[in-house]
């Protein structure tokens, strides 16, 4: 199914590149370049190979609240600009206020120079109002970019973001309100969950963020950080293991169908088959299991043989019927991109992607009603992604609107009890502070800027490591 | 009989094909016209005989469907096929309706576009013509699912409602090991290709010699007559070996003997397409009427054995409605007898369906109640203390 990839903020970007680096690797054409990565902060884009100079589009140029390094630290278009909305937010309203302070303390936290400990004060500061703001602000530029996305060649849109951030959640949210009503198609999201391990203030925005971002999808898939995690050396290499995953995911999903080279299958998955899957909406999560398929040593005898009896009345195939079953339920069974309680699953689809002439087709069946007994719903939809002389054989399981998730009530305690530790913080300063009794938002930003300075010590962005941390 | 052939859907689609497949190779001449439709533009390119001009695409200008199915969503099935009736209908207008006896709408029941847009055709022929308008039907094995039970259990109810015939096929009774996922139901649709083609294309030889006793269209029409939903037996036997076995017979000069031995071949050949598997599974004593079609070489089929055949399901379905005719092949190796069972009223498997359905019925409801409910809990803390961003 085609589709087009809408990245936001630095996690999103980066997913969105490896997304058609990974096409590309695969033979596939899923995008066909309807790609986009939006960005309150340049240097997000650093990263990005696969994406052109006008499929990446910076925000919040002229934003107050939005700041740029300066000229002399970081090379590089349009730093002039933001030399100047640095100098203009340094003397203008409230939010710069709170946010002046905060720079400095950060800046000599982390050697501003080091890229690998960077920093979400730049952009939007890691602040979801801000982001909203921005994008709230730079409306004409958001529909002038989208213009670029061809809707007759697409039949869905994913939002990509990393939910934790300020650009991910505060523009993800308006860009998906502004997707929702230009497109008539599906729009869906991707969104990654902050780790434990990440600030507190990026649970608050996450857990914000499924308020405004599940309402406003067709659908949302989540990558859960946390589960994923691996204590390895390296930050950088754990981060970049979960966005492989979860990319081959997605891929093994939406790209089912779009290879450049394939057989025509009775029995494969059409595109109307995944929208159904995700039309209830809610929270998807996908699991997978590969195996790898004994290729016979007399290949080629073998199948000189078995083009000369086109359909052999023997009772083997090479891929009998319990190995397939097996699959399909150690798939359902695999750590899922945020893991859920299966039973509550609404619906479910199904895609087995591999060699059609080894498989055994009563073994799909029976995998297939196997997850309807497991995840107790009759809505499971399955297909096959025929691949000839593939030597892997993997079952890719979508679980819909999955409702008991664990790990997204932890985000929301933690969450709660972050937010009430600003509060009253908060309602400390207000008494003292009485110019800036405005506006709630300006209220939140305050918050949030609090809240970063006591995170700041530990401080990391998902979407921001470029390097191995560890050095 | 002469067809107008219709397939809606996948699983009609490909089985249409292999129907006209089977007529090119055993030299028959059933489906006059042929036509598929689906709501899959990839599907469309499927079948390999039947002309680019007759594949229609439907519901691609739908929301939902845009020329990539409809997801197994009978609904929409039948929703695009009510809106795009007047393309169905164009495509329609060029056969010649009176050179036909019958149309065929093949489904299969379990997927969105065969269940859902299949009863929206048929009603639409009904309308336009006078001739019986048949339907063959796949019925949904139970790992498919409840999903496809339930789109099953629903168009049965239209199809049969609709058409002058139901002839079922039952995926489970025809589920076996060792078909791969590229086999798909290759072998299930050339199973029920030769049995519906044998049965239907009776007295349709060219330029053959019509036997005395040549089964007629008229006939099996009569026999369909009952409407409800009809099965089919089948069972054939090589008589390759028997031609040259014909010179020794005479040298043994038994002709009596090989008479009678032949009389119970073609008893013992009823007897099995009636015992084996049928096309759905039922209780044959259910049965309404019957009929025997006999295709092979006519010197084969045995006068005295079509009589005594013909005597035994008259029994064995407690009818006295059994016609029993030959559809001579000269040519053919082989001699089929099809058995062809009307409005049989007992069938397990099509009450296990509506079980099925009934089941995932409730539980898609029940679903459908709590959804956006459960959502909003899922996304909101437990006291509500978080706010939305905007």
């Amino acid at each position: 199914m085609k589709i087009a990839f809408i990245g936001v903020g630095g996690c999103g970007t980066r997913l969105v590149d490896r997304v058609v680096r990974a096409e590309r690797d695969t033979d596939r054409s899923v995008t066909d370049g309807n790609v986009l990565a939006f960005n309150t902060e340049p240097r997000a884009f650093d990263q990005t190979t696969a994406l052109a100079a006008d499929q990446r589009i910076l925000l919040g140029d002229t934003h107050p609240a939005v700041t740029r390094r300066d000229s002399n630290d970081h090379r590089r278009n349009g730093d002039e600009k933001s030399v100047d909305s640095r100098e203009r937010s340094a003397e203008t309203d409230t939010v710069n206020s709170t946010k002046a302070p905060q720079e400095t303390s950060s800046s000599s936290d982390n050697n501003s120079d080091d890229p690998s400990a960077q920093i979400t004060e730049y952009g939007v500061g890691g602040n979801p109002e801000v982001g909203a703001q921005v994008a709230q602000a730079d409306r004409p530029e958001i529909r002038r970019a989208l213009d670029r996305i061809d809707e007759t060649e697409v039949a869905a849109v994913m939002l990509v973001s990393g939910l934790g951030g300020g650009t991910g959640s505060g523009v993800g949210s308006v860009l998906l309100g502004e997707l929702q009503s230009i497109y008539e198609t599906s729009v869906y999201t991707l969104g990654v969950l902050p780790a434990r391990v990440e600030p507190d203030r990026r649970a608050l925005t996450a857990a914000r963020g499924l308020r405004t971002i599940v309402p406003q999808s067709d659908s949302v898939f989540l990558v859960d950080n946390d589960a994923w995690w691996q204590n390895t050396d390296s930050v950088a290499n754990c981060y970049e293991s979960i966005n492989t995953m979860a990319v081959e995911r997605v891929l093994g999903i939406f790209g089912a169908g779009e290879r450049d080279h394939m057989s025509v299958s009775e029995m494969r998955i059409d595109p109307a088959d995944i929208k159904r899957t995700l039309e209830i909406g809610g929270v998807a999560t996908i699991g997978r299991q590969t195996l790898d398929i004994e290729v016979q040593s007399e290949g080629l005898l073998a199948r000189v043989l078995r083009l000369l009896a086109r359909s052999p009345s023997t009772d083997d195939v090479p891929v009998d019927a319990s190995t397939v079953k097996n699959l399909i339920s150690q798939a359902v069974r695999s750590e899922m991109t945020v893991p859920c309680d299966i039973s509550s699953a609404d619906r479910v689809l199904v895609i087995l992607t591999g060699p059609p002439d080894t498989i055994s087709r009563k073994g799909f069946e029976t995998g297939r009603y196997l997850l309807e007994e497991e995840t107790e719903t009759v809505e499971v939809l399955a297909g096959d992604e025929p691949v000839q002389d593939a030597t892997e054989l993997t079952a890719t399981v979508v679980l819909s609107n999955v409702t008991t998730v664990p790990r997204i009530d932890q985000l929301q305690r933690r969450a709660v009890t972050i937010q009430k530790t600003i509060d009253s913080s908060d309602t400390a300063k207000r008494s003292s502070d009485t110019e800036q009794s405005d506006t709630t938002s300006t209220g939140q930003q305050r918050n949030q800027s609090t809240v970063e300075k006591s995170a700041a010590s530990d401080e990391f962005d998902f979407g921001d490591i470029e390097s191995d941390t560890s050095s | 009989m002469k067809l107008a052939t219709i397939g809606v859907g996948n699983a009609g689609s490909k089985l249409i094909d292999q129907m006209i497949e089977f007529e090119f190779e055993t030299g028959r001449n059933l489906c006059r016209h042929a036509l598929v439709i689906n709501t899959a533009r990839t599907d469309l390119a499927k079948p390999q005989h039947i002309d680019e001009d007759r594949r229609v695409l439907i519901g691609d200008t739908h929301r939902k469907a845009r020329g990539h199915g409809v997801g197994g969503d009978a609904e929409i099935g039948a929703e695009v096929a009510k809106t795009d009736i007047d393309e169905i209908r164009r495509v329609f207008d060029d056969v010649e309706i009176h050179e036909v006896d019958a149309v065929l709408v093949a489904a299969g029941l379990g997927g969105g576009t065969g269940s859902g847009a299949a009863p929206v055709v048929i009603d639409e022929l009904q309308k336009m013509y006078d001739e019986p308008i048949y339907g063959l039907g796949v019925l949904p094995g139970t790992y498919e699912g409840g999903r496809p039970a339930l789109n099953a259990a629903r168009s049965l109810q239209s199809f049969v409602n609709k058409v002058d015939n139901f002839i079922a096929f039952d995926n489970d009774a025809w589920r076996s090991r060792g078909q791969t996922i590229e086999q798909g139901y290759e072998e299930m649709n050339e199973e029920l290709a030769t049995r519906i083609v044998t049965l239907l294309a009776a007295g349709e030889v060219d330029e053959s010699e019509v036997g005395e006793n040549a089964m007629d269209s008229s006939d099996i029409m009569r026999t369909l007559d009952t409407g409800g939903v009809s099965s089919i037996g089948y069972a054939s036997t090589d008589v390759s070996v028997t031609k040259e076995g014909l010179l020794a017979k005479f040298n043994e000069s038994e002709e009596v003997q090989s008479e009678s031995t032949d009389a119970a071949k073609i008893k013992g050949l009823v007897r099995r397409a009636t015992n084996s598997r049928l096309t759905v599974p039922c209780d044959v004593s259910s049965a309404d009427r019957a009929l025997i079609v006999f295709a092979g070489p006519p010197d084969v089929i045995s006068r005295k054995g079509v009589e005594s055949a013909r005597e035994w399901l008259e029994q064995e379905a407690d009818t006295v409605d059994v016609l029993a005719g030959d559809d001579p092949r000269p040519d053919s190796s082989t001699l089929a007898a099809v058995v062809l069972l009307s409005n049989v009223t007992d069938t397990p498997r099509i009450s296990e369906i509506q079980n099925q359905a009934v089941d995932a019925q409730n539980k898609i409801q029940q679903q459908d109640a709590v959804r956006e409910e459960e959502i909003q809990s899922l996304i909101t803390d437990d006291d509500n203390d978080l706010d939305p961003i905007v």
